[in-house]
């Protein structure tokens, strides 16, 4: 390929070109399947970790604040090479399909097959509602600025109310024991966590407290505000780790 | 003149390839021999079954969580049934400096993953659910009530979590579940009256609004993936082709996306809400429970510590102790036990205490005065804790450890078979020879 071709000399590739082209973009979403599969579910693991694994922890605290913030990190990234180079607006659909393919993956295998957790116990929530948005404000904006500011509060803002159809549910009281709980505590109490005891979990602690019972949507406005910035950043670190420079030699 | 260079390369050769015939003979025998030890190892390979009970550090098994009386009321039974495990213990005095104090502690049972599930828990006699602040000093008893889940031969203690400290291990038991994984059921009756299966309780639900969502992520891919991707939008961007390469379309699909997914959102948001209107936030209160009266140290029978040693040779801990005894009846020391070991004095009959599988060092108790100490006597007495499982149960690594103090409880006896507890404590001196 030519590094520059002008608008009246581009000729579309056809014929064996058009089908090796083809060929190349079938090779690298697989490997991009792979590749984020296995990386955005281990950044997310690692980091979200609890708050997306057990029901009892799916707090209106932290959940919300901590989720959007770190789950909008490789979609900032991906979008950025995505859509900078081949004017792509899927990069976050894409990023969080892998994330929630890996995370059903580990779910059924590591912690119901391999550790006896009921599947309902360790449901992942999901940023799907929120990708599909990121990547719409960024294909009509194509601005960096709108998509931060507008995608990624976005972003944050929809995760606790397109994840409360999933959990709500399991905020349903019981009584049990001389106090009140919620499904989600049962879950916590009877299923037998030999490393986790009841007070690792961070659920609503902190000083959280001006708004009184509201904590969701603070939280969620403080987690928008926090992924505008953290769309920013990532959205540099995509582009700084991604390069097309092959693509220039064909 | 060529065949003499032909023969000189070709001895070159053969020089050459004859060393290395011999390294890749000499590295297959080596394979060989590797494969062969792997081979016999793998044979060899055990399940493993320990859960890290001699892990902590000893000082912190002697004086934080100081268990007795741990009883399982079966340990066959089927999938459904309840079995229940019973224990006291005592929170040691001279808790670690070192140790965070037990603030917030756990009390939990030690299984690989859920093969039992955990119904009722008390402390005291009251139930409780989330984790509890204990007293230093304080006396409790526990009682825990368990399930069958998943059939199986599993070794399981009750341990308490400790908070910034780590997991302090009870004495376990072997228990045996027989029967079917599919028998298995857990219902629970929500503060509205209706009963829900826990096992798969909201996993349909769950499942229909990753589908929903995942079916429009998909279609959304979908839309862009059908199309050249990578090598031909790149020519076509660098070409200036850009209004190309976003179509009118793609825009007005966009402008559906930004609006009508915030639409949905908030829509089945909203008939959620609505369905569950009394859903309440999790729980997470920290329950206060008093300890009982005095178990240990209950004034009757009083101990103090004068010295201890510990003989490393002989695997023998020494402690001098000054023992009144306050009751109305002779006693006599029959029981030592520290880190979920107990040391047995035969000349005294000690009743049967526990079911658990503890670890015993029976006649591993002895006295340098074996009489009786009688109503209103104070003794000062020679107690020696001896036996291998010192090394064996990694409580000798206190002559390692920083807080190289020991904690323990001592029981006494009297003709009637009354016990008086008392707990001990003392710097450790080690003696090498």
């Amino acid at each position: 390929m030519s590094a520059n071709p002008s608008t009246r000399t581009f000729r579309p590739y056809t014929g064996e070109k058009a089908r090796i082209a083809r060929a190349y973009d079938y090779l690298v979403l697989v490997l991009a399947l792979f590749l984020f599969i296995g990386s955005f579910h281990l950044h997310f693991a690692l980091t979200v970790g609890d708050w997306d694994f057990w029901v009892d922890w799916k707090d209106r605290q932290w959940w919300p604040a901590v989720t959007p913030i770190i789950g909008i990190t490789f979609p900032a990234a991906v979008q950025a090479v995505l859509w900078t180079n081949f004017r792509l607006p899927l990069g976050a659909t894409l990023c969080v399909a892998c994330l929630s393919i890996g995370t059903w993956i580990a779910r059924i295998f590591a912690y119901h097959y391999w550790n006896y957790f009921p599947i309902n116990m360790v449901l992942p929530s999901t940023m799907l509602p929120s990708a599909l948005v990121l990547d719409a404000v960024l294909m009509l904006s194509n601005s960096l600025t709108v998509t931060a500011i507008f995608g990624g509060s976005a972003f944050a803002l929809l995760f606790y109310p397109s994840n409360w159809p999933i959990f709500g549910m399991f905020h349903v009281p019981v009584e049990a024991g001389n106090s009140q709980l919620t499904v989600a505590d049962m879950f916590g109490f009877q299923y037998i966590r030999t490393g986790m005891p009841e007070y690792l979990r961070i659920i609503e602690r902190g000083t959280l407290r001006t708004y009184g019972q509201v904590a969701a949507p603070l939280s969620a406005f403080f987690s928008a505000l926090i992924c505008t910035l953290m769309y920013t950043l990532w959205w540099h670190i995509g582009k700084w780790f991604a390069t097309t420079r092959y693509l220039k030699r064909i | 003149m060529k065949s003499i260079e032909r023969n000189q390369i070709y001895t070159r050769a053969m020089a050459f390839h004859i060393p290395i015939n011999s390294q890749q003979q000499s590295a297959s025998k080596w394979l060989l021999f590797l494969g062969l030890i792997l081979s016999a190892y793998m044979i060899t390979l055990q399940p493993v079954m320990a859960h890290g009970e001699k892990n902590l550090e000893p000082y912190v098994r002697m004086r934080t969580i100081q268990w007795y009386d741990v009883q399982w009321s079966k340990q066959k039974f089927n999938v459904n049934d309840e079995v229940i495990v019973t224990g006291k213990f005592h929170v040691a005095e001279d808790w670690p400096i070192s140790v965070p104090k037990p603030d917030a502690a756990f009390l939990n049972i030690s299984t690989p993953g859920p093969v039992l599930i955990r119904t009722e828990r008390y402390l005291n006699g009251k139930p409780y659910m989330n984790s509890v602040a204990l007293q230093p000093g304080g006396d409790y008893d526990f009682k825990v009530v368990l399930k069958g889940r998943l059939p199986g031969h599993y070794h399981i203690h009750p341990f308490f979590n400790l908070r910034d400290a780590g997991q302090v291990m009870g004495p376990g038991a072997w228990l045996d579940i027989a029967g079917n994984e599919a028998d298995f059921t857990n219902n629970v009756q929500t503060i509205n009256g209706e009963m829900i299966n826990m096992e798969t309780y909201g996993l349909g639900n769950g499942i229909f609004w990753h589908s929903f969502w995942a079916l429009l992520g998909t279609a959304w891919l979908l839309w862009w993936v059908r199309r050249p991707l990578f090598i031909a939008r790149y020519r076509m961007l660098q070409a200036g082709l850009e209004n190309e390469l976003v179509t009118p379309l793609d825009r007005n699909i966009g402008k559906v996306i930004l609006v009508g997914v915030p639409v949905l959102v908030f829509a089945f948001y909203t008939m959620t809400v609505n369905k569950y209107p009394k859903a309440i936030p999790l729980q997470t209160s920290l329950d206060q429970i008093l300890p009982l009266s005095a178990k240990v140290n209950a004034g009757v029978v009083d101990v103090e510590t004068l010295r201890a040693e510990y003989r490393i040779p002989e695997r023998a801990m020494k402690l001098s102790l000054k023992i009144k005894n306050g009751s109305d009846k002779p006693i006599q020391l029959g029981e030592f036990a520290t880190g979920s070991v107990r040391f047995l004095n035969k000349a005294v009959p000690v009743p049967e205490q526990s079911n658990a599988e503890s670890v015993v060092a029976a006649g591993g108790l002895s006295l340098d005065n074996p009489a009786p100490i009688q109503p209103g006597e104070q003794r000062t007495v020679l107690m020696t804790a001896g036996d291998a499982l010192w090394e064996s149960e990694r409580l000798d690594g206190l002559i390692n450890d920083a807080d190289s103090r020991i904690g323990g409880l001592v029981f006494f006896f009297d003709p009637e078979g009354e016990r008086y507890v008392s707990s001990i404590t003392a710097a450790v001196i080690p003696k090498f020879n």
